[in-house]
């Protein structure tokens, strides 16, 4: 597959097509837990609507914190709507790890309640896709973390629940690669499928807020002062942190339809490229992330102007959004001005290693709905960002192709190209 | 030690590449810590990811900056256990969270520090492997590195592989591309 990647170009260049004979991956199943709820339904439902999920953190002590809020998993967000904590969540169909669940704030109680919400998450996506016992001895499971000293732990508590739950060899890769964790290892997992060396491929991403990160976010000042998350807004102050676990199965479209398994999406291309500009600011004008937008597109051979919808980025901070507009005038030229754009994070939060995977899901929502995600807590326009955002409510409209974009530290930064099943 | 130089043939690599360049710390004549790398603090961690890469991009391409789209792909079972450990702490009552530790919270943050210094524009890319042995590149990094470099978003793969021990922290280099065609 050398060479489908185009680097950079101006808007409407011709774009080699892929060759013949390459797999086409798609998406056979999703599984979110999420502020918004259990399941896509429930994401779907509140970044359609903008209903924002943010709320006052009582998991941890931020009283020495400048900003307070996050958006945290809920209560019902357990299976069939009951009522449970997080720490209850068992996973159907899979083995919980091993012993009873640690006391709370311990570091394996975190491993643990990770652990538990990405097998669900793990759980929903198969179940959707119909995956058997057969297909699942030889599925690689690509999983996304926090790096820190519960990454082990938590990577061998899901390995121990694919295992028992689906027949699967465990976890093949951890990606720990900050806010395109998961993206990256989404794009991996299309690579392999598309390259004819796994039929299909799981992929699945968690992130808990948990004290540490938030303090150093909030030390960082990265968080918004005014506990809203406003991306591309005037008056944006930062980011504010969300729960999520996510999981998709990327299958060959051959497989999916010899077995008919529902096709969701369709994974038309990938992209991912560095900034190299700085180690935690992104480059001023979005040339990375314009990089990996055209690599997305030209692996799908698809011209900017089919691109009907942009799930941001979109973190709230000042310079981010505004480096992220630049990238896509660089890209879409004219078209920006008619290419709706939304970031879900203003209803979910930052979930950082997971964020990527949690945003594909709006994503997908978004194109089976047909309505495109409101872009929340917007405050008025930021002159500087001139972007076709959805504001006020959901947009109808049926794009071919619709982008996921995710920026991280250390000017990474990728991009999914999605299309209706 | 000098970091050696080698260009071998694809038959001499387990997974298919071409090694351009490998270093390894510590090593004979680089026994002590690395320099500090501004901007950082805390931990050993960072500062010996950036200097093992410099020394296996410097093998080839002397000076920044390097031709090419590469990759950056950072593998470490341990991670940064110093910062992670720093970061718990700070959060315990009386205690502050300094603000270098947010830059710091996550691998990629040094990742951006080499590929700014060396016009890096390919994937930026953090794993935690399995198995790891320290001061040597596991082979999941060579078997991703291969699937970057097939996928064509890479020309050329830097890997850096970095555990801390109890008994140290140990860190190894290489560069690769794919095997002429």
């Amino acid at each position: 597959m050398n060479g489908l990647a185009t680097g950079s170009g101006p808007p409407g260049r011709t774009r080699p097509l892929p060759p013949a004979g390459v797999v086409r991956p798609v998406v056979t199943g999703v599984g979110v837990l999420s502020a918004a709820g259990y399941g896509l339904a429930a994401l779907t439902e509140a970044t359609t609507h903008g209903k924002a999920a943010f709320g006052p953190v009582t998991r941890f002590d931020v009283g020495a914190r400048r900003t307070t809020r996050a958006a945290l998993l809920p209560a019902t967000a357990a299976p069939g709507g009951t009522l449970a904590p997080v720490a209850a969540l068992a996973p159907v169909g899979s083995a919980p790890p091993d012993g009873p669940t640690p006391p709370d704030g311990t570091a394996s109680a975190r491993a643990v309640r990770s652990a538990e919400a990405a097998l669900d998450a793990i759980d929903q996506a198969c179940r959707q896709a119909g995956l058997t016992a057969a297909e699942g001895a030889t599925l690689p499971v690509l999983l996304a973390l926090h790096s820190d000293e519960h990454t082990r732990a938590t990577a061998d508590a899901v390995a121990a629940g694919v295992r028992a739950g689906w027949g699967a060899p465990g976890v093949t890769r951890v990606y720990t690669g900050a806010c395109v964790a998961a993206s990256t290892a989404v794009a991996d997992a299309a690579a392999l499928v598309a390259a004819g060396r796994h039929e299909r491929a799981l992929v699945a991403a968690v992130h808990l807020v948990g004290p540490g990160v938030f303090a150093v976010f909030d030390a960082g000042r990265a968080l918004a002062r005014d506990g809203e998350l406003r991306p591309f807004s005037a008056g944006r102050t930062g980011t504010l942190l969300g729960d999520a676990a996510a999981a998709v199965l990327v299958e060959a479209a051959p497989a999916a339809e010899r077995r008919a398994a529902p096709v969701l999406a369709r994974l038309a291309g990938w992209g991912r490229a560095g900034d190299a500009h700085h180690v935690c600011r992104p480059e001023p004008d979005g040339t990375g992330a314009a990089r990996a937008i055209e690599a997305a597109l030209g692996r799908a051979g698809v011209d900017p102007a089919e691109v009907g919808y942009v799930n941001a980025n979109g973190t709230g901070s000042t310079l981010a959004d505004l480096a992220e507009a630049r990238a896509l005038r660089r890209v879409f030229g004219r078209h920006t001005g008619e290419l709706p754009v939304s970031s879900s994070k203003s209803v979910h939060g930052h979930a950082l290693e997971a964020s990527a995977l949690l945003e594909l899901a709006v994503t997908i929502g978004a194109l089976g709905t047909g309505l495109l995600p409101v872009n929340a807590g917007w405050l008025g326009p930021d002159p500087d960002v001139d972007l076709d955002l959805v504001l006020d409510g959901p947009r109808a409209a049926r794009p071919r192709y619709a982008l996921s974009l995710n920026s991280a530290f250390g000017g990474a930064n990728t991009a999914l190209l999605l299309a209706p099943g | 030690m000098t970091p050696t130089t080698t260009m071998t043939t694809p038959a001499d690599d387990p997974h298919g590449l071409r090694v351009l360049a490998e270093a390894r710390r510590p090593a004979p004549g680089l026994d002590g810590p690395p320099p500090p790398l501004p901007g950082f603090a805390a931990s050993g961690f960072n500062p010996l990811v950036a200097d093992t890469a410099e020394r296996c991009l410097r093998a080839v391409h002397g000076e920044p900056p390097a031709p090419g789209r590469t990759a950056l792909l950072l593998a470490s079972a341990s991670g940064d256990l110093d910062t992670a450990r720093a970061i718990e702490q700070s959060t315990e009552p009386g205690r502050r969270t300094g603000p270098l530790l947010f830059f710091q919270s996550n691998p990629n943050a040094v990742l951006g520090h080499i590929s700014a210094r060396w016009g890096l524009t390919g994937p930026v890319v953090a794993i935690c492997p399995a198995e790891a042995e320290p001061g040597r590149v596991p082979a999941e990094a060579y078997e991703l590195a291969a699937l970057l470099l097939a996928d064509g978003d890479a020309d050329r793969v830097l890997v850096v592989a970095v555990e801390q021990t109890p008994d140290g922290d140990r860190a190894a280099a290489v560069l690769l591309s794919a095997p002429p065609t």
